[in-house]
C-alpha cells in the first residue's frame, strides 16, 4: 500500500505555490484511492472436475459458470487490512480472506467475490455471514454458512448446504440435496432431485418441485411451516406427522391396506398413497403445520 | 411395490454401500443375481483392503536425519529455548481442564464428544417405563443422569460465549440467537419427553436438539479460536 | 511433551519440539505415502516432503482442525502433486481427477459376460488395480478402506465435504471392480492361448 507524500509547504520556493496547490490535493487523493480497497482478479486454468474452495467471513459471494477451462476471482476486500489469498495445486484452487495484522475491526473483516467455474466443478464455501449465490454449476457441492443466506440455481450433483440462521433458496436443481439450518427458511423451486432431505428447527419450508420415481423427500422442522405442493399427475407415498400442531391435506390418499399398524401413537398423522406412490415423502414437525396442497 | 431396473438401481448403488435399504432397492437386489454380484463385488474390494497390512511403522530413521538437516539448513529450528526465556515471557495462566479442552479439539471430536454425553442420556431415557410403578422412580433417574449434562452443556455454553463475542457481530448475534431457539427446544423437548415418556418422536427431536447444541457450541468454540 | 505443547515450540523453532511432532505423527504419514506411492524410497522423500512443509508452515497453524488433519492434508497434496508431475503432462491433468463419467457406473455390466470376481480378488491383484486409479480416488481409498480413516476425517484432511468422500469413493471402488474385471478377463484369454497352443503342440 502507498502512504500518502505530503510536501510540507515552507519547503516550496514560492514560485510553486500554485503547482503545490494543485499538487497536494492531487496527491491526498491517490492516496485516499489507494487505501482504499482494490478490486483484484486472478485466473488459474484448470483441467476437467477441479475443486474450488472458499473461505470468507463475511461477504456476498457469486459465483456462476462459463465455458472456459479457467477460473477467475474477482475479490474486492472491504479494507486494506484483510488480504485474499488465492493458492492452486493441481486441479483444485483455494480462495481464503486472512488479516494482515491482529487488529482488524469486525467490519472491515469483509470481501466480496465474483467467480467463475467451469461447470463440472465441485465447489466448498464457507462464509459465515453476507450471501452466497450459485448458479449453473453442475458438480457437487457442499455450503456452509452462519448468517448467510445461499440461492442456488440450475444446479446439480451431492448438493449439501448448512446453515445457522441463513435461509436457503434452490430453483431448479437436480441431484441430491440435503440441508439443514436451525432457524433458516427453506424454499426448494422446481427441482428435479431424486433425494431431498431438509432439516430446520424453527424455519418454514417449501418444497414446489417435481417427485421422480423412487426418489425420496424427507421435510422436517420442529415448528414453523412445512408445505408440499402436488400436481394431478404425481404419485407418492406420504408420511405426515406433526406432534403438537396441524397437518392440512388436499391429496386424495388411498390409506396403507393394514391401515391399523400405521395408526399414529402420538400427535396428528397421515398417511397413505397418491395414484401408484411411486416416490416417498416423508414430513414431520414437532408443533408446526403440515400443509399438503395443489400447485396451483 | 414398484419396482426399479437394474440402471436405476446404479444410482442407489452408493447409498446401499453406506447402509441406506429401501425396500424397493432391497426387493431388486433379491431378484437380480446380476446386482447382487455387483454388491458382492465392491464388498469384496472393501474388506480385502481393509486386511492390506493393518500395522503401521514408523519411517526409517534416515528419514528424520535427513529433515533435520534440510530444518537447520533453512533456519527453522535451533536449540531448545531456555527455562529463564520462557518464564520472561510470562505464559497465560492455563485454564481449568475443561476449559482448555476446547481449543484442541477438532471440530468432529468436540461434536463427539457431547454426542457421546448425550448417547449415555439416550441409555437412561430409555429405561423400562412399562409400568406406572417405576415411571416416577425412572423421572428421577433420567433428571439425574441429564443434569450433569445440562450441567456440562451449560458450562460449554459460557466458555463459548466469552469467544464469540470478540467476532463478527452480526455472526454472534446470529449464533447467540439461534442458541436461545435451540435452548427453548430443548425445554420444551425434555417437558414432553417427561411428560409422555414413551414418546418416541419426543425423544428423537430432544436428541436431535442435544446435537444441534453440541454443533452449535463447537461452531462458536472454532470462532473464537480464529480471533484469538 | 504433550502435542500442543510441542506445536506451540515449534512455532517458536524449538528443536526438540520438532523432533517431537515428528516421532508422533511420522508412522501415520508414511504409511499413507507408502500406501499411495507403493515404493519405500518414494515414500521416504514424500514422508521427508510433507514433514519439511509442515515445519515451513507450522508458523501459520493457528487451530482451525486438528494438527493431524492439517499434517494429513498437507500429506495428501504433497503426494498428489508428486503423481500429477509423473503423469508427466502439465497442461493434462484428466490423470488426477475423476474419469468422464456422470455415475462413476461401470460402463460395460450390461450384455457382457459376467465373470466373477470372487476368488480373484487378492492383495496382489488389488495393489495393481489401486496403482491403476487416478489419484484423487487413490487418495480416497486408501484414506478410508486401508487405512480406516472415517468420512469425516476425510472430509477434513481433502478439505471436502461428507458427501463429496462417500461419492469418491464409490467411484473409486467402481472403478477397482472394472479394473479387476479387465484382468480376470486378460488372465482368461491368456488361459485359453496357452491351452490351445498345448492342444496344437500335442496335435
Amino acid at each position: 500500500m502507498s502512504s500518502s507524500h505530503f510536501v510540507p509547504a515552507q519547503w516550496l520556493p514560492k514560485a510553486n505555490w500554485k503547482t503545490a496547490g494543485l499538487l497536494v490535493p492531487s496527491l491526498l487523493l491517490c492516496s485516499a484511492v489507494s487505501a482504499a480497497p482494490h478490486r483484484q482478479e486472478q485466473h488459474f486454468k484448470v483441467a476437467a472436475h477441479p475443486v474450488i474452495t472458499i473461505h470468507n467471513p463475511n461477504g456476498l459471494i457469486t459465483v456462476k459458470a462459463w465455458t472456459k477451462s479457467e477460473v477467475m476471482i474477482i475479490s474486492t476486500p472491504a479494507s486494506d487490512r484483510i488480504e485474499v489469498d488465492a493458492e492452486q495445486m493441481g486441479n483444485r484452487v483455494d480462495v481464503s480472506t486472512r488479516e494482515l495484522s491482529d487488529s482488524v475491526a469486525p467490519d472491515d473483516m469483509r470481501a466480496d467475490f465474483q467467480i467463475n467455474v467451469p461447470e463440472d466443478a465441485e465447489l466448498q464455501i464457507h462464509n459465515d455471514a453476507g450471501n452466497v449465490s450459485v448458479a449453473n454449476v453442475l458438480g457437487d457441492m457442499n455450503v456452509e454458512t452462519v448468517a448467510a443466506g445461499v440461492d442456488l440455481e440450475d444446479a446439480t450433483g451431492y448438493l449439501t448446504v448448512k446453515t445457522v440462521g441463513g435461509s436457503f433458496t434452490c430453483m431448479r436443481c437436480a441431484g441430491r440435496i440435503e440441508a439443514s439450518s436451525i432457524s433458516g427458511n427453506f424454499r426448494l423451486l422446481d427441482l428435479r432431485s431424486y433425494h431431498v432431505w431438509a432439516q430446520t428447527s424453527s424455519g418454514n419450508i417449501l418444497f414446489n418441485g417435481q417427485f421422480l420415481p423412487n426418489g425420496t423427500y424427507s421435510l422436517k422442522n420442529y415448528s414453523g411451516v412445512i408445505e408440499v405442493r402436488f400436481s394431478p399427475g404425481d404419485s407418492f407415498d406420504l408420511s405426515a406427522t406433526s406432534l403438537k400442531g396441524k397437518v392440512n391435506n388436499e391429496a386424495k390418499l388411498t390409506p396403507p391396506p393394514h391401515q391399523r399398524h400405521f395408526m399414529p401413537r402420538w400427535g396428528n398423522a397421515l398417511f397413505g398413497t397418491f395414484n401408484e406412490g411411486r416416490a416417498k415423502i416423508e414430513m414431520t414437525s414437532f408443533d408446526g403445520t403440515i400443509n399438503i396442497l395443489k400447485r396451483d | 411395490m414398484a419396482t426399479i431396473t437394474c440402471r436405476e438401481f446404479l444410482s442407489y448403488l452408493e447409498p446401499w454401500m453406506e447402509g441406506e435399504r429401501p425396500q424397493d432397492v432391497q426387493a431388486h437386489v433379491r431378484a437380480c443375481a446380476h446386482c447382487t454380484s455387483v454388491i458382492k463385488d465392491l464388498e469384496m474390494i472393501h474388506s480385502e483392503a481393509r486386511g492390506w497390512n493393518p500395522s503401521e511403522q514408523d519411517a526409517p530413521e534416515r528419514v528424520w536425519t535427513a529433515l533435520r538437516e534440510l530444518l537447520e539448513q533453512e533456519g527453522l529450528i535451533r536449540d531448545k529455548i531456555p527455562a529463564r526465556q520462557q518464564a520472561a515471557r510470562g505464559q497465560a495462566p492455563r485454564a481449568g481442564w475443561f476449559a482448555g479442552l476446547f481449543p484442541r479439539l477438532p471440530r468432529p471430536v468436540l461434536a463427539g464428544a457431547y454426542l457421546a454425553a448425550l448417547v449415555a442420556v439416550a441409555f437412561a431415557l430409555s429405561g423400562p417405563v412399562n409400568k406406572r410403578v417405576n415411571e416416577a422412580r425412572w423421572l428421577k433417574g433420567t433428571q439425574i443422569s441429564t443434569s450433569p449434562l445440562s450441567a456440562q452443556l451449560n458450562f460449554a455454553e459460557q466458555n463459548s460465549n466469552s469467544y464469540v463475542t470478540r467476532s463478527n457481530p452480526v455472526v454472534a448475534a446470529s449464533l447467540h440467537q439461534n442458541l436461545a431457539i435451540v435452548d427453548n427446544y430443548i425445554a420444551l423437548c425434555e417437558k414432553s419427553v417427561s411428560e409422555e415418556p414413551q414418546n418416541e418422536v419426543a425423544r428423537d427431536y430432544l436428541y436431535e436438539a442435544y446435537q444441534q447444541k453440541a454443533d452449535l457450541l463447537t461452531q462458536m468454540t472454532e470462532r473464537g479460536e480464529n480471533v484469538q | 511433551m504433550p502435542e500442543a505443547e510441542a506445536i506451540r515450540l515449534a512455532q517458536q523453532g524449538d528443536a526438540a519440539a520438532f523432533e517431537r511432532l515428528y516421532r508422533l505423527h511420522n508412522r501415520r504419514v508414511y504409511s499413507l505415502c507408502l500406501r499411495m506411492v507403493s515404493n519405500t524410497a518414494e515414500a521416504e522423500d514424500l514422508t521427508q516432503e510433507a514433514f519439511l512443509q509442515l515445519f515451513r508452515k507450522i508458523a501459520t497453524f493457528r487451530g482451525e482442525s486438528a494438527f493431524s488433519t492439517w499434517l494429513h492434508r498437507l500429506a495428501v497434496n504433497v503426494v498428489l502433486m508428486k503423481l500429477r508431475k509423473k503423469s508427466g503432462n502439465e497442461s493434462s491433468l484428466e490423470e488426477l481427477t475423476e474419469p468422464d463419467e456422470d455415475s462413476g457406473g461401470p460402463r460395460r455390466d450390461f450384455g457382457g459376460p459376467d465373470l466373477r470376481l470372487s476368488g480373484s480378488i487378492d492383495r496382489v491383484n488389488l495393489q495393481r488395480a489401486v496403482e491403476q486409479l487416478p489419484p484423487g480416488y487413490k487418495a480416497v481409498f486408501v484414506l478410508h478402506d486401508v487405512q480406516g480413516y472415517e468420512h469425516n476425517e476425510i472430509a477434513e484432511i481433502m478439505d471436502c465435504s461428507i458427501g463429496n468422500s462417500k461419492s469418491q469413493l464409490h467411484k473409486a471402488r467402481m472403478r477397482l471392480r472394472e479394473l479387476l474385471h479387465e484382468a480376470l478377463r486378460a488372465q482368461a484369454r491368456e488361459d485359453r492361448k496357452a491351452a490351445s497352443a498345448e492342444t496344437g503342440g500335442k496335435d
